[in-house]
C-alpha cells in the first residue's frame, strides 16, 4: 500500500500514464480514499486538462504554408525520381 | 538513393504527412515565431523525404519527425550561440526555485474556472526556457511518452522527468501568482 509521500512523489506519472499497473493500481486506490492526497491529485490533473484546452487555440499552419511546403515536396519528389 | 521512388513517396504520405500540425506546433514551441516555425517545419518535411529509408515503418513517425525538427532547430541556434547569453544560469535559478511548490486550497476552484485561462497559460508558456518548454510540449501536447521523449531530445529518461514536471512546476506557479494578482485567490499567508 502506497503512503502520501509515495503517492505525491509519483504523481505526475500516474497522471501520465507512465507507472506500472500495479503501481498504477495502489495510487488510484490511495487516492480514492485519502482526503491528504485527493485535493493535490485533483488540482494536477485539472491544471493538464487546462493546459491541453488552452493550447486547442493554439497556431495552426497557414493554408498558404502548406501549399508552399506541398510544391517544396513535390519538387524533391522530382528530383529524387 | 535507391528507394524506389514512388513508393517512398506514398509511404512517406501516409505516414509522415499526417503529423504536419504536430511538427508545426512543436517547431513553433522551439522557435516562438510563425516564420522560423514555417521554415523549420518545411526543412524538417524535405529531409525527411530525402532520408525516408532511415525511417523504420511501424515505429514511431512523429518522434522521428521531432528528432529531426529538434536537431535542425538546434544547428541553426548553434550557429547564433555566440552572439547570445546561455540560457543555463537561469535554468538553474528556476529549478531550484521551483522545489517546494504546493497547490494553495481551493486554487484549482478559482484558478481553472477563469475563463481567461487559455491566453494566461499560452503567454506563460511562451515565457518558458526552452529546455522546459518543448518537454511540456512533447508530453502535454502532443502526448508523447517519457521514452520517446528523451529519444527525441538525446537526453535520459530522468532528465526527461525533471525539466517535465520543472516545467509544469513553473507554470503552475504562474498561474497561481496570476490568480493572485488578478484577485481569483487571496494574497499567500491571508486567512479565507
Amino acid at each position: 500500500m502506497s503512503d502520501c509521500q509515495d503517492v505525491i512523489r509519483q504523481l505526475w506519472e500516474y497522471l501520465d500514464g507512465e507507472l506500472p499497473a500495479g503501481a498504477t493500481e495502489d495510487i488510484r486506490g490511495h487516492l480514492a480514499a485519502c482526503a491528504h492526497c485527493n485535493p493535490q491529485y485533483e488540482f494536477q490533473l485539472r491544471f493538464l486538462e487546462a493546459l491541453v484546452k488552452g493550447y486547442v487555440a493554439r497556431e495552426v499552419p497557414r493554408p498558404e504554408f502548406v501549399r508552399r511546403l506541398k510544391a517544396a515536396l513535390d519538387e524533391i519528389g522530382d528530383d529524387l525520381a | 538513393m535507391s528507394d524506389p521512388t514512388p513508393d517512398r513517396r506514398s509511404a512517406f504520405e501516409a505516414e509522415a504527412l499526417p503529423h504536419l500540425d504536430a511538427v508545426y506546433r512543436y517547431a513553433y514551441a522551439l522557435a516562438r515565431d510563425r516564420a522560423t516555425a514555417e521554415d523549420l517545419t518545411q526543412d524538417t518535411f524535405l529531409q525527411a523525404l530525402r532520408h525516408w529509408e532511415q525511417y523504420r515503418p511501424g515505429t514511431n513517425a512523429r518522434a522521428w519527425l521531432f528528432t529531426i525538427c529538434r536537431n535542425l532547430f538546434l544547428r541553426q541556434r548553434e550557429r547564433r550561440a555566440r552572439e547570445e547569453p546561455t540560457e543555463t544560469a537561469a535554468l538553474d535559478g528556476l529549478a531550484a526555485a521551483t522545489q517546494s511548490f504546493a497547490a494553495p486550497p481551493d486554487a484549482g476552484r478559482a484558478l481553472f474556472d477563469a475563463p481567461e485561462l487559455g491566453d494566461v497559460i499560452r503567454r506563460e508558456l511562451d515565457k518558458l526556457p526552452t529546455e522546459y518548454r518543448e518537454v511540456v510540449e512533447l508530453s502535454d501536447l502532443q502526448d508523447q511518452s517519457y521514452a520517446d521523449i528523451a529519444q527525441v531530445l538525446g537526453v535520459p529518461l530522468g532528465t526527461v522527468k525533471s525539466r517535465l514536471f520543472r516545467g509544469r512546476r513553473l507554470l503552475q506557479e504562474a498561474l497561481v501568482d496570476y490568480a493572485r494578482d488578478a484577485g481569483l485567490l487571496p494574497p499567500p499567508g491571508s486567512d479565507t
